[in-house]
């Protein structure tokens, strides 16, 4: 068996998406600078690979929350930048007070036993 | 807005596929080259640097297959790839393609034809506002054990008055008329109905109006009439000023006040006259027939109990005619459909879902025998990571893309059956016109087909080389049938087997009870015999122009050559009205219960022999004997009946009824007559419903009978000409009609039955012969793969004959054990069919044994030609190929 166990991979998925989402909120990026930023704001927890990066900014992209566009990167190479849409934006305010709620009833319910 | 994105995206990954891949390519090139530059700005030199990127990219096509995964539309996608894989596959084997789609195609055309009757005829609706508060009321007499009856003009006055269950009650009255001044006279329906028929209906006239109460009050037999659909069309070709204009019937004027819509046949047909309320109205004779729409709200059961009550006060207050009455309900989907035919239908059904089974079974056995010689590649699939879903989907995607090309070809079998059934235009399949391809019927195709697709890929899908593959690859495509594999296709023949058995009992029971049928003793005789009727206005019942009529006529019928005898009699045998009377014996015995009830029937002298019955004791009427109400107070030895040999037993037990006197419409009339002769009994209300007790009164003036036989020493219908020709000499005004010969009568009757017998038949033969191919696949397979051992077992000095016994006892094996199941299921099943089986029990066991005689002998002769070819294997290459 090769796919991790499903409640993993659903735990990641939500985690990325959120972190994608918050890291494009300050400005639109390519997908190695996404990779790069969310490395940094984890302080290194997550590293994402590119396999799990594309798919996840093509699901978004399709689900409406992103939109990308051809740029110039810092280096002056041809880049795929990804922006938030107003769906994005929305999502991202839904993600972040359920991941507040989560983060707050695990801590509490942690401390308490 | 945001469905609108996911179509465009849809759209942009389905046609612009191209396009969508090459900016996927370049994402993830210009990312490679971002990383490099990346790794060079850290120190790296160039090669490093690219293998570093590489490494940490991975897998690129991996990415790639992921990223297409997650697209709209990307199921659609692999499901069109995997359709063209399983096209290319069946292409690969067209033997196989080719039969597996004629056998889905056989049992979904038959499925499709079935279903069709079935829709049209119980499942469509009336063509009648809520049709399901229509119901139909009858009169009842359970202590003379009649339970339905037409309801006498009084009691339905009655009834109308006094109930408050229904919206709305109306009766009517089925009459024939001549419809005259229009060519030749012609005989047609004529019905008469109370105002307010076809409001009760919820039908209401497409040209001009409905009969008002007004009309109906103001005396009985107003002259206007509203004109059925198709009599209108057929009879003044739709002429849109109708309205108004006069037609005659009978001699009298009517003017067309109105024309109804299209609709069922039965109310189609027909001249409508309306009848009111009179205060004389007859409480004795049964006439009318009555229906209703229960109010809004108020349940069948409701309205019965209301009408009990209305029985009640009936009985006491009209003692002589409504002692013991009551009256019941029926709803109007028996209209269309009665509950023989309804059960007939579900047994149909039935049978032809067991077939599409055993087609199913089939091509599984098919498929699973094709599956082995794929298994590699499918374990290969596995290798590179196919999941199990993936391989179900991939395996099922070939049965799927079979039942549709057998639904297809399935659908255009069915349309020509149908076409071929509906030109055979057999009577007692309700609606059979009707029945078509409409979009319940090719859904209903359609259903079945994704059905029979499933789970026809069902056991090669599951029986896919998952766990294994290392085996499976190791082994290839040589050592691939596993014992469990060959247990499963065994499986699958005892369920052809079983089911088979199911259709073939069914088959054969209904073959048998039809013979029973054909072959019961009808009492009288129907070869050679013309039947035809011969109808007279009003004006002929009096003053004996009528029976002036009938003398003359069978005084020149014996001059026509060929005629033997004739006769005539006021009901057709088998298809008439059953006119009734309690008749008995002048002094009954207390206690010995309630005078039989008999139909009579109103006949010349001649009929008897023209009919074939045979007179059993005293003598058959001549000119001496007269119309019983003659004259009024006539001696009761003035007034002369027959009766049938079984009433003459019931109502004169132990002594000679000839010259004893009976009371005919005991209750009613009281009259009393003299018994004269006794005939054998007849099958008067069908081959199925038992000798018939029969009164037979004499002709006269005012007692016409109009129904005429004539025996015949050859075909009876080269007779017509010289009848017509002498019918109009006598009477130019007089018209021929419904001329038949009696074994047409019969063979009409038994219609339905011949019906559901022959398609039963021809459902068990092709489930025979796919339970023979099922057989005889899994046979020659195994012997196949058996060929090394039976080349040992030769070189170890196995006789020919030995091998041969071998093999056919391992290929009957399955069949005995579905033999067993199938006579346990019909056992169980055959109750379901018990109504539709005349003189012939369930359980028959003559044909649970021809069954079980024919499916062994077809098993053996299936599994002969793989015997045979063991028999022939040639030890030295057998044992080569090892």
């Amino acid at each position: 068996m090769k796919a991790p166990p499903p409640s993993s991979t659903a735990l990641l998925q939500g985690t990325l998406d959120v972190l994608i989402l918050k890291v494009l909120a300050l400005e639109p990026m390519h997908g190695l600078g996404i990779s790069r930023r969310v490395a940094q704001v984890t302080s290194g927890t997550f590293q994402v690979k590119p396999g799990s990066l594309f798919p996840a900014l093509h699901r978004m992209e399709e689900a409406g929350w992103l939109n990308s566009f051809w740029g110039e990167s810092e280096n002056h190479r041809r880049a795929r930048f990804y922006q938030l849409t107003q769906a994005g934006r929305r999502r991202l305010k839904e993600e972040t007070s359920q991941w507040a709620r989560i983060s707050a009833a695990m801590a509490n319910a942690l401390e308490m036993s | 807005m945001f469905l609108w994105h996911r179509i465009e995206t849809l759209w942009r990954n389905l046609a612009q596929k191209k396009s969508v891949e090459d900016d996927l390519d370049d994402e993830i090139r210009s990312y490679r080259e971002m990383l490099e530059d990346e790794k060079a700005r850290y120190g790296a030199g160039a090669r490093a640097a690219r293998l570093e990127a590489l490494r940490e990219l991975g897998n690129v096509e991996q990415i790639k297959e992921q990223v297409r995964d997650i697209r709209l539309g990307a199921r659609l996608q692999i499901i069109g790839a995997e359709l063209r894989q399983a096209w290319r596959g069946l292409r690969r084997n067209p033997g196989l393609s080719i039969l597996g789609t004629v056998m889905l195609a056989l049992g979904i055309g038959a499925g499709t034809v079935v279903f069709s009757i079935f829709q049209a005829s119980l499942l469509k609706p009336l063509p009648f506002r809520d049709s399901d508060r229509l119901v139909q009321l009858w009169e009842t007499r359970q202590d003379r054990g009649i339970d339905q009856a037409s309801f006498s003009e009084a009691n339905f006055w009655d009834v109308r008055a006094q109930s408050h269950a229904f919206e709305a009650v109306a009766a009517y009255h089925y009459d024939e008329a001549n419809l005259t001044g229009m060519g030749q006279a012609e005989k047609v329906t004529a019905i008469e109905i109370t105002a307010g028929f076809f409001h009760t209906l919820g039908v209401s006239p497409v040209l001009g109006r409905d009969f008002s109460y007004q009309e109906a009050r103001s005396g009985w037999n107003s002259s206007v009439a509203i004109l059925g659909n198709r009599f209108w069309r057929n009879r003044f070709g739709a002429d849109p000023k109708i309205l108004g204009k006069t037609v005659r019937l009978s001699d009298r004027a009517y003017t067309v006040v109105g024309v109804l819509p299209p609709g069922e046949p039965w109310i189609n047909d027909q001249i409508y006259m309306p009848f009111g309320y009179r205060s004389d109205a007859n409480r004795s004779s049964w006439e009318f027939a009555v229906i209703g729409r229960l109010a809004k709200g108020v349940s069948a059961k409701a309205a019965q109990a209301d009408l009990e009550g209305i029985a009640g006060t009936l009985a006491q207050a009209y003692p002589k005619d409504d002692k013991g009455i009551g009256f019941r309900l029926t709803p109007s989907s028996t209209w269309v459909a009665s509950e023989t035919t309804r059960r007939a239908l579900w047994v149909l059904l039935g049978a032809v879902m067991f077939l599409l089974l055993i087609a199913c079974l089939n091509i599984a056995n098919l498929l699973l025998a094709r599956g082995t010689a794929r298994y590699r590649e499918i374990a290969v699939r596995t290798a590179l990571g196919a999941g199990r879903a993936r391989l179900v989907r991939f395996v099922m995607m070939e049965s799927l893309l079979l039942s549709g090309f057998g639904a297809a070809l399935g659908v255009v079998l069915a349309e020509a059956a149908l076409q071929a059934i509906q030109t055979l235009e057999i009577h007692g399949i309700p609606r059979l016109a009707d029945a078509g391809l409409n979009v319940w019927v090719l859904g209903f195709a359609a259903l079945i087909a994704i059905l029979t697709g499933v789970l026809a890929g069902l056991a090669p899908a599951l029986r896919a080389p998952v766990g294994n593959v290392a085996a499976a690859l190791r082994d290839g495509d040589r050592q691939t049938g596993s014992r469990a594999q060959g247990r499963l296709r065994s499986a699958l023949v005892t369920g052809e087997v079983a089911l088979s058995f199911l259709l073939l009992v069914g088959a054969g029971l209904l073959i048998r009870s039809f013979t029973e049928l054909m072959s019961v003793n009808r009492g009288f005789e129907t070869e050679n015999r013309l039947l035809f009727s011969v109808s007279m206005p009003g004006s002929y019942w009096e003053k004996g122009a009528g029976k002036q009529f009938l003398d003359r006529f069978f005084e020149r019928l014996p001059a026509v050559p060929g005629v033997i005898a004739a006769g005539a009699v006021s009901e057709p045998p088998m298809e008439g009205v059953d006119t009734g009377m309690s008749i008995d014996c002048v002094s009954r015995p207390r206690g010995s219960g309630p005078a039989p009830w008999a139909g009579w029937r109103i006949v010349t002298p001649g009929y008897f022999q023209a009919i074939g019955l045979p007179l059993l004791r005293g003598r058959a009427f001549d000119a001496r004997d007269h119309w019983v109400w003659g004259q009024r107070n006539q001696p009761a030895s003035k007034r002369h009946v027959m009766i049938s040999e079984q009433l003459a037993k019931l109502i004169f037990p132990n002594e000679d009824p000839v010259g004893r006197n009976a009371i005919l419409w005991k209750g009613q009339g009281n009259s009393e007559a003299e018994v004269i002769g006794v005939v054998g009994d007849s099958r008067e209300r069908g081959l199925a419903a038992g000798p018939a007790l029969t009164v037979y009164l004499p002709y006269g003036d005012a007692a016409l009978p109009t129904q005429f036989v004539v025996h015949t020493r050859s075909n009876p219908l080269a007779l017509v000409p010289a009848v017509r020709s002498i019918v109009t000499r006598l009477d130019p005004n007089l018209p021929v009609s419904d001329v038949r010969s009696f074994e047409e009568v019969v063979s009409r009757s038994v219609a339905p039955q011949r019906f559901n017998a022959i398609l039963l038949a021809v459902f068990s033969g092709l489930a025979l012969l796919l339970a023979m191919t099922g057989i005889y696949g899994v046979l020659s397979y195994s012997m196949s793969r058996r060929t090394p051992e039976i080349g040992l077992r030769v070189a170890l000095g196995a006789s020919g004959a030995s091998i041969l016994r071998m093999t056919i006892g391992q290929g009957l094996r399955p069949a005995l054990l579905g033999i067993v199941l199938g006579g346990i299921g019909a056992w169980w099943l055959s109750r379901y069919i018990a109504a539709l089986l005349f003189e012939t029990k369930p359980f028959d066991l003559l044909t649970y044994v021809a069954v079980a005689g024919l499916l062994s002998l077809t098993a053996a002769a299936a599994c002969y030609l793989p015997g045979r070819r063991a028999m022939s294997i040639d030890p030295a290459v057998a044992l080569r190929i090892e």
